[in-house]
């Protein structure tokens, strides 16, 4: 593999003039934003390729250990931001996270998809959690405004005499749905519209395709699985907010009335 | 021009307490007090505001009362299993709300809940607001406004309810409609029993249907009782202005 150079790499802020005059020429008003962001991704993509020197140097249980668990808090964090005014929103998401990490992690090791070691399991942990972070920012976001639009149904099924959860089916369907089409979607054009980043990584760095796609496909199926199983806890267990003990819709968001 | 008719109601011939409302006040209604008798239909009349549709929701207890009582039956309705209660005292809503699928999908779903549907019960339904059982299968998105109220309608029918609340259902009706649904009702409480506590803004719709009637007004019900006393000698300046128009 070809190594970039300093000099090399100090070439990129041409491409990052670009953005930059665009901005300036079409009056955008985020060129100082554009350089802003671009200083702080260089800076943090050093600062994280120094930690993964670091943890790749330690046994891999320390080092999987320690880094999977900045991850999942700062992820659980990330996604909670968009469950405001659910309860526990943080905690649901770092134990619907952290289960999820720990079922897919224990299939790639038991069944020896990939070996326990920290340059394997960190990045695609790390490729795991964030799209888990992702589901369950919109699982939370969905919820919230689905309850919000279909308060009309809602209230007619509870009219009916369903209890909470069955008033609640047809948003839990739309949700877990929701979350997982962009992955249907994705995985029936995988290669054909881009290569993936993890298979374009792998080719990149001197494997083979076939090696490459092998990789590519258990992260894209583990991520199918873990989207899917991420939004459908966030749905199962938040509708429950929406409601009081006597199957009341509460008026506020998640609130308790 | 459509000529509207002029139902004979039971003026709730048993007189049967079916509920009372006992005080009722929370945050949009105020002190409310009545009583529906069994078998017959009484509408609420009054401005927007007025409080008419939070008190159908304390009715069917999709709300609660902060302070005062409601019984059903003798029986206050905190004690009843509520899906139970629900069922018995079904409510329309002013807009259709119905659910994703077929317009059987909806027809059976609280009879569903139970494990109560009967594959003949769609076109019975369906029958009771005058559409073809063709209807059965048609997805609801298919559906004009009129149709859509009318299903929405034969899905609290399927739980066969002892009292229906209905909320300005025929608001948004065209005339031919309206007098399908005011036949229906016509039956309903004269045939089926059943007792009906209906808001309406037309106030000849209100004059025509209803045995009693409650004038709400800014969260209290400001007049009570027989409908041709409430229209013709009402006592409040308000209820007077309002009938006016």
């Amino acid at each position: 593999m070809t190594n970039i150079s300093n000099l090399s790499l100090l070439t990129m802020i041409l491409f990052v003039m670009i953005p930059v005059s665009l901005s300036y020429l079409f009056s955008l008003g985020i060129g100082k934003s554009a350089i802003w962001s671009s200083i702080r991704g260089v800076v943090q993509l050093f600062f994280i390729g120094y930690v993964l020197t670091f943890l790749f140097s330690i046994p891999d249980w320390q080092g999987v250990g320690l880094w999977v668990a900045v991850m999942l808090v700062i992820a659980s964090l990330q996604a909670s931001k968009r469950g405001k005014g659910i309860p526990y929103a943080f905690l649901l998401s770092f134990s619907s996270l952290i289960l999820i990490e720990v079922f897919v992690l224990s299939l790639w090791i038991v069944f020896d998809i990939i070996p326990f070691r920290s340059e394997q399991v960190i990045p695609m942990s790390g490729m795991i959690i964030g799209n888990s972070m992702v589901a369950t920012g919109l699982a939370f976001e969905r919820m919230k405004n689905e309850f919000h639009d279909s308060k009309g149904e809602i209230l007619a099924a509870l009219s009916l005499g369903a209890n909470a959860s069955q008033a609640s089916q047809m948003i839990i369907r739309k949700t877990i749905r929701a979350a997982m089409i962009p992955n249907v979607d994705g995985l029936k054009t995988i290669g054909l519209v881009q290569l993936p980043g993890m298979m374009t990584g792998l080719i990149l760095g001197g494997a083979s395709p076939i090696e490459a796609i092998r990789y590519q496909i258990v992260i894209s199926i583990s991520i199918f699985s873990s989207v899917s199983i991420c939004a459908m806890i966030i749905s199962l267990v938040t509708y429950r907010f929406f409601f009081n003990r006597k199957m009341q819709l509460l008026e506020e968001k998640g609130g308790k009335k | 021009m459509v000529l509207m008719k002029q139902f004979d109601f039971k003026k709730g011939s048993s007189m049967n307490k079916l509920i009372e409302v006992e005080n009722v006040s929370n945050e949009r209604v105020t002190g409310v007090q009545f009583s529906l008798m069994e078998g017959s239909l009484t509408t609420i009349i009054g401005p927007s505001g007025a409080g008419k549709s939070s008190l159908l929701l304390l009715l069917n207890r999709l709300e609660d009362p902060d302070e005062g009582k409601i019984h059903f039956k003798g029986k206050n309705i905190s004690d009843f299993p509520i899906s139970e209660l629900r069922r018995n005292i079904g409510m329309v809503f002013q807009q259709a709300h119905l659910f994703d699928g077929t317009v059987e999908d909806n027809l059976k779903f609280g009879p569903s809940l139970q494990k109560k549907w009967e594959p003949n019960e769609g076109v019975k339904l369906l029958e009771k607001v005058q559409l073809p059982k063709e209807f059965l299968t048609k997805e609801v998105e298919n559906l004009s406004g009129g149709e859509q109220q009318r299903v929405a309608f034969a899905r609290t029918l399927a739980n066969n309810p002892e009292v229906l609340l209905l909320d300005e259902v025929t608001s948004a009706l065209d005339m031919r409609t309206v007098d399908l649904m005011e036949d229906l009702l016509h039956k309903l409480v004269n045939e089926e029993g059943k007792t009906i506590l209906m808001i309406t803004h037309d106030l000849k719709q209100a004059e025509r249907l209803g045995s009693y009637t409650l004038f709400m007004n800014e969260g209290r019900v400001e007049e009570q009782g027989k409908t041709t006393e409430l229209f013709y000698q009402p006592k409040s300046a308000t209820l007077k202005h309002f009938l006016e128009g």
